[in-house]
C-alpha cells in the first residue's frame, strides 16, 4: 500500500514502451474485474504476436481478470488495460463484461441470488 | 453488457460459455485485515495489481505545494471465488489512504457491495470508508475483526460507536478463518440482494 513502494525495481523497460507510448485502450475503459478468454484466433496464430501479447493470450487459454493480466505481468493496470483492448479489437481475445442492472450499478436481484446460493455451498 | 466481439467473422472463442465477472470490495483501516480476508477466501494466491496514478493535487494534500501533477503508484491486493459455470468473484483490498478516493470510484462502479472491517480498538480508522459507502449507496457491512481484547465491546455499543444506519449488518468474525471470512461475504449478499429490485 506503499505509494512508489512498488515498482519499477526489477523492470528494465519502460512499462509504456509495451504500448507504443499509449496509456489509453483502443477500446471502452475495461474495469479490473472484467474476464478475458483466449478466442480460437489466438490458439490459431497467436505465436506472430510480440513477447507481451503473447504472453497475454497464452495465460487466457483460462480465463482472467484484467487484474490477474497485470499482475502476471508485473504491468500495472493501465498497461494490461491498453494490451488487452488492443488484443480484444484484433479478435485474439473475448472479453466478458459485468453485468449492471439498469438505474443501480449493481449486478442485479437474479445474478446476486446465484451468487448467494454459490457462496452458501461452499 | 455481454461480451464484446469485435468482429463477427472471426473464429469462435476457445471458451463459448458466457462468463459474467462480479467483485466485492474488502475495506477498512491499515491493518485492519483486508490483506488477510482476501487471502482467506481466495482460490489462487492473493495478487497484487499496480495503478499508476495521475492525479491533481489537492487542498491538503502533503503535495499540494507541487503546482502540477503528482504520479504514485497504488497496489492493491485482490483474490478470486470461481462461483459456478458463469460468476467469478474477485474481491479487491481497496487502498486504505483516503486520499486516493477517485480509484475507489473505478473500484465501486458495479460492485456488489463491501466488507469494511474493523479493528474495534482503532474504529476512526474505518470511518472513510463507511461515509464513502453510505455516500454512493453502495451494500456494505462491517466486519468486527477479532483483534486480542475487541471482544469486550458489545454490539450495541459498536453500532453507535460507528453511527451505523439501522439495518447495516454488523459482523464478529476472523479474517484468518476462511470460513468466517465467507460467512462475512454471505451476509454482504444477502444484504445486496435485499437492497435490489426483484
Amino acid at each position: 500500500m506503499t505509494p512508489g513502494g512498488r515498482g519499477n525495481h526489477d523492470r528494465v523497460v519502460p512499462v509504456y514502451a509495451f504500448t507504443g507510448g499509449r496509456t489509453r485502450a483502443a477500446g471502452q475503459d475495461l474495469p479490473l474485474e472484467a474476464v478475458v478468454c483466449a478466442t480460437g484466433l489466438s490458439l490459431a496464430s497467436g505465436g506472430a504476436l510480440q513477447m507481451e501479447s503473447r504472453a497475454i493470450v497464452e495465460m487466457c487459454a483460462r480465463p482472467k481478470s484484467l487484474a490477474e493480466i497485470g499482475a502476471a505481468l508485473r504491468v500495472p493496470v493501465g498497461v494490461a488495460r491498453v494490451l488487452v483492448g488492443d488484443l480484444a479489437n484484433g479478435g485474439y481475445l473475448e472479453v466478458h463484461l459485468p453485468r449492471t442492472a439498469d438505474g443501480d450499478g449493481g449486478p442485479g436481484h437474479a445474478i446476486l441470488g446465484r451468487l448467494l446460493d454459490g457462496l452458501r455451498s461452499r | 453488457m455481454d461480451s464484446v466481439r469485435v468482429d463477427t467473422r472471426r473464429p469462435p472463442p476457445a471458451t463459448s460459455r458466457e462468463l459474467i465477472p462480479l467483485k466485492v470490495l474488502v475495506a477498512g483501516g491499515f491493518g485492519a485485515g483486508k490483506t488477510t480476508f482476501v487471502g482467506a477466501v481466495s482460490e489462487i494466491p492473493p495478487l497484487t495489481t499496480e495503478q499508476h496514478m495521475t492525479a491533481l493535487s489537492v487542498g491538503i494534500d502533503d503535495t499540494a505545494a507541487v503546482p502540477d501533477k503528482t504520479t504514485t503508484t497504488v497496489a492493491m491486493d485482490f483474490g478470486r471465488i470461481t462461483v459456478d459455470e458463469q460468476l467469478i468473484l474477485y474481491l479487491f483490498g481497496t487502498p486504505g489512504q483516503s486520499r486516493f478516493w477517485f480509484m475507489w470510484d473505478e473500484l465501486a462502479r458495479g460492485a456488489v457491495g463491501a466488507v469494511v472491517l474493523v479493528d474495534l480498538r482503532r474504529i476512526d480508522d474505518c470511518f472513510p470508508a463507511i461515509d464513502y459507502f453510505e455516500d454512493r449507496r453502495l451494500p456494505f457491512v462491517v466486519a468486527a475483526n477479532a483483534f486480542p481484547g475487541t471482544g469486550v465491546f458489545g454490539d450495541r455499543a459498536v453500532r453507535d460507536a460507528l453511527a451505523l444506519p439501522e439495518g447495516c449488518p454488523l459482523v464478529r468474525m476472523d479474517a484468518r478463518e476462511p470460513g468466517s471470512c465467507m460467512d462475512a461475504l454471505v451476509v454482504l449478499v444477502e444484504h445486496a440482494l435485499a437492497r435490489s429490485v426483484g
